[in-house]
């Protein structure tokens, strides 16, 4: 026991110790946020940069709609009456480079509801996305006009309706409490991610260092001090702890980023920051108000202790289910290059389990999902999306239980394959070779 | 009385009989010589010794009792293929196997310190390993083998990788250990060190044991009647056909002789004594090199 500690200690603090450790681990959530906001900077950088004006000449066949296009500051247009025996091509020769495109509006577009444009380049998406709101607008306004009737307009607008559906949740006092679908799907996302990116990745670390140890032959001096199997779960556990560490300080920093940005932002935020919103949007404030509380009070409604409790039961049955299995199979090869015949398989049904994940997000109480969520090799990731929606409690029992069940098999399993394939080198193993040794 | 006793031990790899009953005594305090060719079952004997592996039948007895997983808290082990912790620093290395071994931390941590002082190499203390010369690693692996003063002390290849220098350091080490009461297992194919410092051994080719005993003893066995002659004046000497025979040789001062069958010691000398002014005249027994080499080939 005392040796298992020693090990246990040793690995965590070989890892923990490591600069590359600590820069990684306060870097990521930056990363995260970082290329989650590439989009968005991609597309700010998009708009702010393109200063180049389209020059476009409307050639107006139906004396009326020439004005529906507005100048902008990408776009100029210069408005001409036409007939139909106007040559846009011609047109736009003689023009030369004063012109980059024509849009011809026909007599009769009112009923067409189609206008042209004609151009030697090719005209983008947004230009056209332009061209047709101008249209549409003003053919509505003329439409709405057609009528004879002044408070059409009014009317219309007055009878525009936004519906959505108010989802509450009966606690077990009875208790209301509103939720959202969406955003307990995030959630449960989110987790299932962390939970596949995490078991993998210390899985890989794990394998690695079997492999490594194997390699510079320190493994035998090491088995000449304890037993294998202690030294392959004191990899195993120091590795596994190294993980939760990691999820620990990422959850304090979340709580610490959280409660400042409660403190800037929401407390001037929830006052300032949606008016500045529904101007921006078009949008009316009340609407952001409500989205916004509402999603703030979905939040709050998510049991936060036994989604995290839940989340860490499976993380680590999950963990020691896969990482048995990467050190068991780590152990049969010399070098990490040879490992992708065992890895392969490994990864997988990991891989399987992610995709289960996602598409029980659409319905996290179906029988696939039900079934994925029990079965061992896929619940630690597929039970990460049911979470936020209430498991039933014998579903949750049964799934852990036999998921640790699982998990001590493995590494029954990996630790027979592990005392002999350490000390083996030399030849390439097959699967079949390796399966020999857990008789 | 012997400190391990190696019953009738076999272990069978995939169909391969790698250990086919073979007995290993060794002595209480004893350099001990384990011999063989390659693949021939040295590092299977050493690795169940160690309980590294378990053996398919036999016993291994030490101190005259089964031996138990604790009492390899009592053991030293220098496998023969080195390896450390690359990326570990000297210091956290040593401290970390030793305690691996059942020392205490603080303990350890002031052996560490007089060990490296031994060797020359406190100031790596706080080095990473990989940055040491191979030499030096070699140190600090025998280091990490003998801090915790284990009883029973099992060296595979020792020597390799060793200037004569460093070579010479570690033999007066291996003796010194020897001379504080350790009991050595010694692994090797360098016959000229067994000659030096192993007391016994014990020879093993193709999964058993071919050769065991006291080298002096062996060396007796194995002798051929061979003698180096030395007369006056460096003169050749002839053969005498009834007596003995030339051995054509260039390693040696003078003539080497082989006497023929049944034929004594006195009365060759008593013949050279008659037709050469005889100088010297001395024994040639033959090298634990010869002895192997004659014993594998067969």
């Amino acid at each position: 026991m005392n040796k298992l500690k020693l090990i246990i200690q040793h690995e965590y603090m070989t890892i923990v110790g490591k600069k590359s450790f600590i820069i990684m681990t306060l870097l990521i959530p930056f990363l995260i946020i970082l290329v989650g906001c590439i989009p968005v900077l991609l597309a700010y950088i998009n708009n702010s940069a393109d200063t180049s004006v389209t020059r476009i000449a409307v050639i107006d066949e139906s004396n009326q709609f020439g004005a529906a296009f507005k100048n902008s500051t990408n776009y100029n247009f210069v408005v001409m009456n036409g007939d139909q025996s106007f040559n846009p091509h011609e047109f736009y020769q003689k023009a030369g480079d004063s012109l980059d495109a024509i849009v011809v509006i026909p007599a009769d577009v009112l009923n067409t509801q189609q206008a042209t444009i004609y151009s030697e380049n090719a005209i983008d998406n947004s230009t056209i996305g332009y061209l047709t709101s101008c249209l549409n607008d003003t053919l509505a306004s003329a439409k709405i006009a057609s009528f004879n009737d002044p408070e059409l307009q009014s009317k219309i607008e007055q009878s525009q309706v936004n519906a959505s559906i108010k989802s509450i949740k009966w606690d077990e006092t009875g208790k209301e409490q509103e939720q959202s679908a969406e955003i307990a799907s995030v959630l449960g996302m989110i987790l299932a991610f962390l939970t596949y990116t995490f078991v993998l990745s210390y899985g890989a670390m794990i394998m690695n260092s079997v492999i490594e140890e194997k390699t510079n032959r320190i493994v035998e001096v090491i088995v000449s001090s304890c037993r294998p199997m202690e030294l392959m779960m004191g990899k195993i556990i120091g590795v596994g702890l190294v993980g939760l560490t990691q999820f620990a300080i990422w959850v304090v920093l979340l709580g610490i980023a959280g409660s400042v940005l409660g403190m800037l932002g929401l407390g001037a935020g929830a006052v300032a920051s949606p008016e500045a919103m529904t101007a921006g949007m078009n949008l009316p404030q009340g609407s952001v108000d409500t989205e916004l509380s509402g999603i703030i009070s979905a939040l709050t409604s998510i049991n936060y202790v036994s989604l995290l409790g839940n989340f860490v039961i499976y993380f680590i049955g999950g963990y020691l289910l896969y990482a048995s299995l990467f050190a068991g199979f780590g152990s049969a090869v010399d070098q990490a290059s040879d490992s992708s015949q065992f890895t392969m398989p490994i990864i997988l049904i990991m891989v399987v389990a992610l995709y289960a994940g996602v598409a029980c997000i659409e319905n996290p109480s179906g029988p696939m999902a039900v079934w994925c969520s029990i079965i061992p090799f896929t619940s630690p990731i597929v039970m990460m999306v049911r979470l936020p929606f209430d498991v039933p409690w014998w579903q949750l029992l049964l799934s852990i239980a036999l998921l640790y069940a699982t998990a001590l098999l493995c590494i029954w399993i990996s630790a027979r394959i592990y005392r002999t394939g350490i000390l083996l080198y030399g030849k390439k193993r097959s699967l079949k070779e390796v399966v020999k040794w857990i008789k | 009385m012997n400190f391990i006793d190696v019953n009738s031990v076999v272990k069978q790899y995939d169909g391969h009989l790698a250990l086919d009953h073979v007995d290993l005594h060794v002595p209480q305090g004893c350099i001990y010589g384990l011999l063989g060719p390659n693949g021939a079952g040295k590092t299977s004997l050493i690795r169940i010794i160690n309980r590294i592996t378990r053996a398919d039948s036999g016993t291994v007895l030490l101190n005259g009792r089964e031996m138990v997983q604790s009492d390899i808290a009592n053991i030293g082990y220098l496998p023969e293929e080195r390896g450390l912790y690359k990326k570990l620093k000297v210091g956290d290395e040593i401290v970390y196997l030793a305690q691996l071994k059942g020392m205490p931390k603080r303990l350890a941590v002031s052996e560490m310190e007089k060990w490296l002082q031994r060797f020359d190499l406190t100031e790596w203390k706080g080095r990473k390993v990989e940055e040491l010369s191979k030499g030096m690693q070699q140190k600090v692996q025998f280091i990490t083998t003998v801090i915790h003063r284990p009883q029973l002390l099992i060296f595979d290849e020792p020597f390799s990788g060793f200037d004569p220098v460093n070579a010479e350091q570690l033999k007066r080490e291996i003796m010194q250990l020897c001379n504080e009461g350790a009991t050595i297992l010694f692994s090797t194919h360098n016959m000229a060190s067994v000659e030096e410092i192993c007391e016994q051994i014990t020879l093993i080719n193709h999964s058993r044991v071919v050769l065991e005993g006291r080298v002096d003893d062996i060396k007796q066995q194995h002798k051929k009647n061979l003698f180096v002659v030395n007369v006056k004046g460096g003169k050749a000497i002839d053969p005498c056909d009834n007596l003995f025979e030339i051995v054509p040789s260039h390693e040696h001062s003078g003539t080497l002789i082989k006497l023929n069958k049944g034929v004594t010691l006195h009365d060759t000398i008593a013949y050279l004594n008659d037709h050469y002014t005889l100088t010297g005249i001395t024994e040639q027994l033959p090298s634990m090199h010869e002895i192997f080499i004659e014993t594998v080939q067969g």
